[in-house]
């Protein structure tokens, strides 16, 4: 494929696992893009979407672990992951730091998943070229 | 880059409304160039007056009378969706433009959804 045609693409989703496909859709997207050659600048979790960066979730162990397919995803292709926020904080989804500053009794962030700001999408959106939405479809 | 975000869904029955709104504030505070058009039921978050204190949220009423000030390059309501609503000029809070949504579209390079 000529490198004209390569994207370095943005995923964003919206829509949380167990509630919505979008998660999964996006997954097989990214395996799909990055197989063909394009590259993936970050993936990042917004409203809903936030739930799939939770380290609590627990599926019964005949369905699929979205949060631990996707992290592993991220971790072997070096693809960073950033929640918002905003989303998690409402969300109940929180790293030690914010564990510490909002003094709640545990902290729930799935690695390699980052919480940062909306800015970190905004960048995304200047940093590549083209930006895809995985949403809840509701 | 100049982005669209697209509001589709009516206020207070989800979050994804006030969530691109945040979306649009973000891209103007890092001086980028964003627009908010509201449509299809996404229209009725710019009826006038609206009192959501009932169920403990709050009006766009004040955050979009400030989109200019934070650097909105304007706000625009479907005129088809505002029609299908019973919106007009009158009723609607100040500071919206009525347009045809295939009419915009194509000037943005960026189209942005919350949910």
């Amino acid at each position: 494929m000529a490198a004209d045609s390569l994207h370095n693409f943005t995923l964003v989703i919206t829509g949380a696992p167990y509630s919505s496909q979008a998660p999964q859709t996006a997954l097989s997207f990214a395996r799909a893009a990055l197989a063909k050659g394009h590259t993936l600048d970050r993936v990042f979790l917004y409203g809903d979407g936030v739930h799939l960066a939770s380290a609590l979730c627990a599926p019964p162990s005949d369905e699929p672990h979205w949060p631990a397919q996707w992290a592993a995803f991220l971790k072997d292709n070096a693809v960073p992951g950033v929640a918002c926020i905003a989303s998690a904080l409402r969300r109940g989804l929180v790293n030690d730091a914010e564990q510490k500053r909002y003094e709640l009794p545990a902290c729930n962030l799935l690695e390699p998943f980052m919480i940062a700001g909306l800015g970190e999408w905004v960048e995304a959106t200047m940093a590549s070229s083209r930006v895809i939405y995985f949403h809840a479809g509701a | 880059m100049s982005t669209l975000m697209v509001i589709d869904q009516p206020p207070y029955g989800t979050w994804a409304g006030r969530e691109a709104l945040d979306m649009a504030f973000s891209l103007a505070a890092f001086d980028q160039s964003v627009t908010l058009l509201f449509t299809g039921s996404g229209v009725n978050w710019l009826r006038m007056s609206q009192q959501p204190g009932g169920v403990e949220q709050k009006s766009l009423e004040k955050n979009l009378s400030a989109a200019p000030v934070f650097g909105v390059e304007a706000i625009y309501a479907d005129a088809a969706a505002c029609a299908r609503y019973g919106l007009t000029v009158e009723n609607m809070i100040a500071g919206v433009a009525i347009a045809s949504s295939s009419e915009l579209l194509p000037k943005y390079t960026h189209t942005a959804f919350a949910g």
